[in-house]
Formats: C-alpha cells, sequence, structure tokens
C-alpha cells in the first residue's frame, strides 16, 4: 500500500524545474497576445488601456456587426468556400495522377507545380491586375476565386502526394484486375481512404484563402466586394480607430481559423517535411 | 490492343491534368513572362490602356544605380530572411525537444503546451501583426507599462519608429506567427526517430549531449533541410509582416523587396519599374533555389519528386 502511494509523489530534479519554468514563458509569449485580443474584445470602450474597472461587454461586437462587418464575413466564405472546394478538386485528381502513372515529361511537370509553394506571389500581383482589368474582372468574385484557386494548389498537390505516398499501389492493381476501370479506381479506393488527407488539404487551403491580404488589398477596392483582413485593416487603419471594434473584428477573424486548425494542425506539420521526405 | 490502351491512358492522363495545366499556365507562367516583358518597358499604373514603351534595360539599370538598393538588399536579405529563420529554426528545435521531454510527459503538460502552440499559428498574419502593435503601443501597450513600472525605461518607448527596435519587433512577431508550424514538423521528425538508437547509444555510455550530438541533430537533418529551404523562400517573398507592421517605415528604413515592389507599382504607379524588382526577386530566389538543390539537398528532394 505505501509503496503504491509512494510511487505517485512525482520526484523533482532541478532540471524539471528549469524545464516548466521555460515552459512557462513559452506559453505566455505564445498565448498573451492573443488573450489580449479576446479579453479586450469584450471590454467596454475607453477601459481598454486604462486600469479602470473592467466592464465586461458585447458592445463591440454589436456595434462591429452593426457597421456591415458581416458584409466581409460573408463575402470572404463565399470566395474562400468557392475556391477550396474547387482548388481542392483539382490537387486530388493531380496528385493521384502524379502518384500513381507515368508519363513523359512528369518530372519537369511535377517540379514546377510544386515550386508553385516557393513562387513569390508579390511578382503576380501586376500583371495579374492589368490582366483583370482589361477583362472587367476587378473588384469580382470570380477573379478572387481565381487566384486563391492558384494560390492554394501547389501545397494542396504537395500535402496529398504525401497521403497517396502512404497508400499501397497494390491496392489499385487489386482492383484494376477486378475489372475497375481508372476513374472507378479512384473513386472508390482512392478517395475512401484518402479522406481525412482531402480534409485536412482543404482546410489548410481555406485558412489560407481566409488570411489573405495581398491580393485582397490589390483587387478588391470597393467595400461591397471586401474580404476580412481589408475589412479589418480598414478599421485599424482609420485615424483614431475604435479600439474595441478591431479587437472584436480580429477576434471574429482568428475564431473559425482556431477551430478549423485544431483537428488538422498534426497533420499539416508532418506533412510538410517528414512524410513526402521519408515516404 | 495495347496501342489503344495506351492511347487511352494518355488520354486520361491527359484529362485529368488538364485543370492544373491550365491553373499553373494562366496564373503562374503566362503572367510571369507578362511582368517580364513589362519589366523591359514603362508601363504605368494611369496609362493601362496605351501600354507601355519599350525602354530596354533602363528599369534594371534604374534599380543598380538607386543608393537605397543596397540598404533594401540588407534588410530584404540579413533581417527579414536570415535573423528570422535561423531564430525560427534553433528556437523550433529547442521548443521540440522541449515538448519531446520527460519532464513535461511527467507533468502531463506535453497536450497542453501543444494546444498553446496552435493559437498563434492559426492566427491570420494581420491579426498577428494589430495584437503585437497594440501590446508595443507607446502611450498605452502593455509592454511598455512594465517597462515603465519596473522602471527599466523613463519614457515610453516607440518600437515601431525607433530604428533600433523596429527590426527586432517585426522578427518577434514573424517569429511568434510561424514558430509553432517550425516546432511542430521537428515534433513529428523528433518522434520519428527510431528509440533503438538512443538505447544503443546508452550501452556504448554516451550523455545527453552526445546523444543529441550524434543522434538527434543528424536525424533531424533531412527536415531542416526542406524547412530551411521553404522558409528562406517564404519569408523572402513576404509582403505582409513588414507592410502592415511598420509599412517601411520609419520613412523607408525597414523596406524590403516586396514591399519595394508594391510601393513602386501601387503607390508610384510605376509598374514597369515595379516590374523588374519583381524579377530580380524571382531571380535571386531561383539562383538561391538552384544551389540549394544542387549542393545541399539533392537527396531530400529527389525523394519527393
Amino acid at each position: 500500500m505505501v509503496k503504491i502511494h509512494k510511487k505517485k509523489i512525482l520526484n523533482i530534479s532541478l532540471k524539471d524545474i528549469i524545464l516548466l519554468n521555460i515552459t512557462g514563458i513559452v506559453m505566455i509569449f505564445m498565448l498573451y497576445p492573443a488573450y489580449w485580443v479576446f479579453y479586450g474584445s469584450f471590454k467596454k470602450s475607453g477601459s481598454l488601456f486604462s486600469s479602470e474597472s473592467y466592464g465586461f461587454t458585447f458592445d463591440n461586437y454589436i456595434k462591429l456587426f452593426e457597421s456591415g462587418f458581416s458584409n466581409y464575413i460573408l463575402n470572404s466564405l463565399y470566395i474562400c468556400l468557392l475556391a477550396v472546394s474547387i482548388s481542392t478538386f483539382i490537387a486530388v485528381i493531380t496528385a493521384y495522377i502524379f502518384s500513381r502513372k507515368k508519363f513523359r515529361g512528369k518530372k519537369w511537370v511535377m517540379s514546377t507545380v510544386l515550386a508553385g509553394q516557393m513562387f513569390p506571389w508579390i511578382i503576380l500581383v501586376t500583371p495579374l491586375f492589368i490582366m483583370f482589368a482589361s477583362l472587367g474582372m476587378m473588384n469580382s468574385y470570380t477573379g478572387m476565386v481565381f487566384i486563391y484557386i492558384a494560390i492554394s494548389m501547389p501545397f494542396s498537390i504537395y500535402l496529398l502526394l504525401g497521403y497517396l505516398q502512404s497508400i499501397p499501389k497494390e491496392l489499385d492493381e487489386a482492383a484494376i484486375i477486378d475489372g475497375c476501370s481508372t476513374f472507378q479506381v479512384l473513386w472508390k479506393i482512392i478517395y475512401p481512404l484518402m479522406r481525412p488527407g482531402i480534409v485536412a488539404t482543404a482546410t489548410y487551403s481555406f485558412i489560407l484563402c481566409w488570411s489573405d491580404y495581398l491580393f485582397a488589398l490589390a483587387f478588391l477596392t470597393k467595400t461591397s466586394v471586401k474580404t476580412i483582413p481589408l475589412g479589418l485593416s480598414q478599421l485599424f487603419g482609420e485615424y483614431g480607430a475604435d479600439w474595441g471594434a478591431v479587437m472584436a473584428a480580429s477576434a471574429v477573424t482568428t475564431l473559425p481559423v482556431l477551430l478549423l486548425f485544431l483537428p488538422i494542425q498534426s497533420k499539416i506539420a508532418s506533412g510538410l517535411t517528414s512524410e513526402s521526405v521519408k515516404g | 490492343m495495347l496501342y489503344k490502351k495506351n492511347r487511352d491512358e494518355r488520354f486520361y492522363i491527359i484529362i485529368m491534368l488538364a485543370p492544373m495545366l491550365v491553373v499553373l499556365i494562366s496564373f503562374y507562367l503566362y503572367p510571369t513572362f507578362y511582368n517580364l516583358y513589362n519589366s523591359f518597358t514603362d508601363l504605368s499604373l494611369l496609362g493601362l490602356k496605351k501600354g507601355g514603351a519599350y525602354i530596354g534595360f533602363n528599369n534594371y539599370m534604374r534599380l543598380f544605380q538607386d543608393k537605397a538598393f543596397g540598404r533594401l538588399l540588407w534588410n530584404t536579405f540579413f533581417w527579414l530572411t536570415f535573423v528570422s529563420v535561423s531564430l525560427r529554426l534553433v528556437l523550433g528545435v529547442l521548443l521540440a525537444l522541449l515538448l519531446n521531454s520527460e519532464t513535461l510527459k511527467k507533468f502531463k503538460l506535453t497536450g497542453i503546451t501543444r494546444l498553446c502552440l496552435l493559437v498563434p499559428w492559426a492566427t491570420p498574419a494581420i491579426v498577428a501583426v494589430i495584437a503585437w502593435r497594440f501590446m508595443l503601443d507607446p502611450r498605452e501597450g502593455i509592454v511598455n507599462q512594465i517597462l515603465l513600472s519596473t522602471g527599466m525605461v523613463d519614457q515610453p518607448v516607440a518600437f515601431l519608429s525607433n530604428i533600433y527596435t523596429v527590426w527586432p519587433v517585426v522578427i518577434i512577431i514573424i517569429i511568434w506567427n510561424s514558430l509553432p508550424l517550425v516546432t511542430m514538423s521537428y515534433l513529428a521528425s523528433l518522434q520519428s526517430i527510431p528509440k533503438t538508437l538512443y538505447e544503443a547509444a546508452e550501452i556504448d555510455g554516451a550523455n545527453d549531449l552526445q546523444k543529441f550530438v550524434h543522434i538527434t541533430l543528424p536525424q533531424l537533418m533531412p527536415t531542416t533541410l526542406v524547412l530551411s529551404l521553404l522558409l528562406v523562400v517564404w519569408t523572402f517573398n513576404n509582403f505582409v509582416y513588414v507592410w502592415l507592421t511598420t509599412a517601411a517605415g520609419p520613412g523607408t528604413y525597414t523596406n524590403v523587396l516586396a514591399t519595394e515592389v508594391f510601393i513602386r507599382g501601387f503607390v508610384d504607379f510605376e509598374l514597369g519599374y515595379s516590374s523588374a524588382i519583381g524579377m530580380m526577386m524571382a531571380a535571386m530566389m531561383a539562383l538561391f533555389g538552384m544551389f540549394y538543390y544542387r549542393f545541399l539537398a539533392k537527396k531530400e528532394f529527389s525523394e519527393i519528386i
């Protein structure tokens, strides 16, 4: 009895104490800025920076939505969801071909696509701006959807390739022997096995599009089509910005991403390097 | 029969790759060549309809003769890229070791610490910048309040308009936002190191430091090589952190190539000149990528492709 009890007492060494302190500092560093935003978003305006007693309020959110912020949210949702569904679909079929088929020039096509994730997006802005201006696609949902498909596609293909490599090729071969056509193999055998990977990839693309500031800044100038990051920077950039509203807007921008991120984060991290490299 | 099957197969491959090729050509290849063409013209944002006139290498000459070019390169290569990437790699390994340590397992803190790392990772860059700018605000920010109340400074520090603090601030924001990605990648690869390696080393009488230097570090090498390439390129090309934090200021003190491209094109309306700077950026990274691939990571990357 005593023995069991003794085992439960933790043996704390100096090393433990040092490491725990470091952990504490890391946690504060990581959490404090986000905490500050959420805290500020529920604080009465005017009391954010003062040491007055803290007044809890939803006013900032109410004011934010009354000022038409929901419009930005809807724009972002519409553009990002559409772009992500299309780009994920393209990535699935492309990654499937890359991992399963042999064809001439494959190495070139693959390296070009995969290099796309390292492409300097800033140099796409000017030529696309001119193209869009001449096609009348400025300030349009269509233009933004196309751009977001383009910027999310390379990394999606890269991630999905990692997943596909972990699915044994023998499965395809067996299905083909059983008389499946190549399309059937993709939708009946590969797709169900890949679904977790597809969900993770789509989520990642969504976050990428949701957070994009650069392209939105260049191509969306009308308030009616602006996306969340632009709406946020507009609130923030105004002279004498209402900090409460900025905090509330920041919280609204971050929360969906945070919730989406929870289930997929480990897949992104391992997909980035180890799976594809060692796969 | 065999011939027909081959032809069907080829047709099928082309159909399946077509959407990707359309996107690749119309949103990457064509714009890049179009940009290259524009970089030899004096195209202006105000004269888009008229188009630009061919002026040869003038834009490039102008860039090389620009007195600010050296400053731009130093800012981009040293501050933005070198400092932030090397700090993230070192801190990333250390943090991954911490997350993987016996201590955190013993106190059941691994899960909660991982969860904390998620928060900055999931925060969009613009929100990260806003949060830090508030915290560093000279009048009301919490950092200045702490510094003042502990007597470390007499007057509030205007972090973003002081040339000694502005780069460290930008780098802290970048680290806060993207260190978790580096840490998690390292953690994933730490956890895939076979335990038997350590057991064998213990039998041979290796201490912790020796195990780290001779087992852990070499085993983390493939991850380090891939991560450093991605981080260098992503950071070098990044526009939002500098733009949103300092807008290249104070003055043009923190101007980097990416913000210069934007400022020249969309503030000064000189699209031709801006395109030339963009092409220089692309050329620098292409060169870097080629050398990197050739001398450092040929093995790692040939396994992906």
